[in-house]
């Protein structure tokens, strides 16, 4: 804290300056400024937000409303459910939906089960050539989907297990684990040695230390890989693309993809389906942000 | 010890043998088995089938004969000059958009966190939904920009953006800065929060305009973060392949044709196994060079290392 009188000192300073530079006065420059952040912020906040607003407006009013007058009404007159009655009765949405969300979950739960065990070995264990595995698995985090997604299928039709959950999660387990590793490996290395080995020495085994020290603490680090995990599984295409080719095995991104092509479904039920596939990443940055944002802080997340 | 004499473990007592053995085991199984079926096996399977003519039935050995086929084609390098002007434009967008913004909401304006709250909203969006949201709005007949463009006389026909030539490439640029200029952003809003606010009070004291705080004081603190985006986030626009596919499948006369796009096609839509894994292994050998590039210049791993 600068006292009184420095800062009083620091205003006479400044205000010499002022006058000696034949710039804007410092008031002028400072509203100046001001508005040009305010400008910005607005602009940005339009961009962001409208295309968001566009979509929840159309799949809550009906299309005749939507349309009416021959131009997009953006102003809701009134709100109607009927295109997610639609959806319900002429799409196959519900499977799609329920295919979605067995395979993220499964895949979500792998992911995060490799991570937090091989971030614990990783810390915790030492061995020659760590600095190779840490390249590989960052190098695995930046690889492409479609590279890894053509002989993946190559395998899993050779072995007959095209169109089943088991593949469409090991597939998607192979794009969020490398990430997931990665954060865990940093997270246990904030966990203290010392928690553990004060465990050791009141004689808790190994596995108990893991289970009753370790884990508990690292709560926010593997529900951070498991956030990651849920948003890459649930926000995939491409590997659901090409492992599941029959319609009841879609996943709710495949599904809905095709439905622009049908002469049934119009804007309205398409963004019906889409505010539906946003629901539960909202919920996560609703209830999760807290942790969402630490996992930016530790790596940037896809 | 009964564990190999490479691995030793820092919590090792000299007792507790069989436990830590399992312990072991249990990390780094798991891990093994996993790279090995989903990454090892499948690389090694797709740079060995790039080797060979219709590698599924029938195969007939070629050796690099994919690779110089695809080399020695025109439409390669214009695939890769797509995915380089795709990757190049998203890339620098979402820095500009991103950096931009995070010195807007760095600054104590009101509704500072609103607007960082509302950055995560495109961020969250399945990509199919925000191709779904960019097709409604610059759709030819009933799109809300079209609307606007002819009802203010700045078009006399409505544009189909995502299926003309002109308008393709910039159209998918949109959507996708649209998604992935959050990521930019939260990086480097997180980088200017760590920086020491006295540094600017020092500064102004000093009689350093706005210009000369940002480059002497914040820009050498971001140097480290906005390398970072270019590389790893122009790796992954390079690799992007739902946002392209779902917005015009390549299209209109390949004008968004991108090589992840092609290595899809020349799979599932012409059955030509071999190759699309030769393109897909010439994809990988560009990332591993870049991927050297970014090791030698950052050494990401020494973060979790020693």
């Amino acid at each position: 804290m600068a006292t009184v009188d420095e800062r009083r000192e620091d205003d006479g300073r400044r205000q010499r300056v002022e006058r000696r530079s034949g710039r804007l006065s410092h008031r002028t420059q400072r509203r100046l400024k001001c508005v040009a952040l305010y400008l910005t912020a607005l602009l940005v906040s339009v961009f962001t937000v409208v295309p968001v607003y566009i979509m929840v407006v159309i799949a809550l009013q009906t299309p005749e409303a939507t349309f009416a007058g021959g131009r997009v009404n953006l102003l809701p007159t009134e709100l109607s459910l009927r295109n997610f009655s639609v959806l319900l009765a002429e799409t196959d949405t519900v499977r799609y939906f329920v295919n979605s969300l067995v395979v993220t979950s499964s895949s979500t739960l792998l992911s995060t089960t490799i991570a937090v065990a091989a971030g614990y070995g990783l810390t915790r264990f030492e061995f020659r050539g760590k600095s190779v595995a840490a390249r590989a698995v960052l190098f695995s985090y930046m690889f492409s989907p479609i590279v890894l997604a053509i002989p993946l299928y190559v395998i899993f039709y050779a072995l007959g297990l095209l169109n089943s959950y088991f593949a469409l999660t090991l597939a998607l387990t192979a794009i969020s684990a490398p990430f997931c590793i990665w954060l865990m490996w940093q997270y246990f290395q904030t966990v203290p040695l010392a928690l553990e080995e004060s465990a050791w020495v009141r004689g808790a085994g190994r596995w108990r230390t893991v289970r009753d020290v370790v884990l508990p603490v690292a709560r926010p680090g593997y529900i951070s890989a498991a956030i990651f995990a849920f948003a890459v599984a649930w926000n995939d295409f491409t590997m659901a693309r090409v492992v599941m080719s029959q319609d009841e095995m879609y996943t709710i991104t495949v599904g809905a993809s095709l439905f622009l092509d049908r002469v049934t479904i119009g804007w309205g039920e398409t963004m019906a389906v889409s505010l539906l596939i946003s629901i539960p990443p909202f919920c996560i940055a609703l209830f999760l942000q807290r942790y969402l944002l630490q996992g930016f802080s530790v790596g940037g997340l896809e | 010890m009964s564990v190999s004499a490479g691995l030793r473990t820092r919590l090792d007592r000299g007792r507790d043998v069989d436990g830590a053995t399992l312990l072991l085991l249990a990390c780094f199984v798991p891990l093994f088995a996993f790279f090995a079926v989903v990454w090892l096996v499948p690389i090694l399977y797709a740079l060995g089938m790039s080797l060979f003519e219709s590698p599924v039935r029938n195969p007939a050995f070629v050796g690099v004969g994919n690779y110089v086929e695809l080399l020695a084609t025109a439409s390669f390098w214009s695939f890769l000059w797509n995915s380089v002007t795709y990757a190049f434009w998203t890339t620098a967008l979402s820095l500009v958009v991103g950096l931009g913004l995070a010195l807007v909401v760095n600054q104590q304006i009101r509704g500072g966190s609103a607007l960082r709250t509302m950055m995560i909203f495109p961020y969250l969006l399945p990509t199919l939904v925000v191709i779904f949201i960019w097709k409604f709005i610059l759709d030819a007949n009933i799109g809300i920009l079209n609307q606007y463009l002819v009802a203010w006389g700045l078009v006399d026909q409505p544009i189909a953006f995502f299926s003309t030539i002109k308008w393709a490439m910039p159209a998918v640029v949109v959507a996708s800065v649209w998604k992935f200029g959050s990521f930019s952003f939260f990086i480097l809003l997180a980088r200017l929060q760590a920086i020491d606010t006295d540094l600017y009070e020092r500064a102004r004291v000093e009689g350093a305009t706005t210009w000369q705080a940002f480059r002497d004081i914040t820009f050498p603190h971001l140097r480290g973060a906005i390398l970072i985006i270019l590389l790893v986030r122009g790796i992954w626009m390079f690799n992007k392949f739902d946002i392209i596919y779902l917005s015009t499948r390549g299209g209109p006369l390949q004008e968004t044709t991108t090589l992840p796009i092609r290595v899809y096609q020349l799979a599932f839509n012409e059955v030509n196994f071999g190759l699309a894994t030769a393109m897909a292994g010439i994809m990988f050998f560009l990332l591993a060079g870049v991927a050297v590039v970014y090791f030698r210049a950052f050494s990401p791993e020494s973060e979790v290392a020693n």
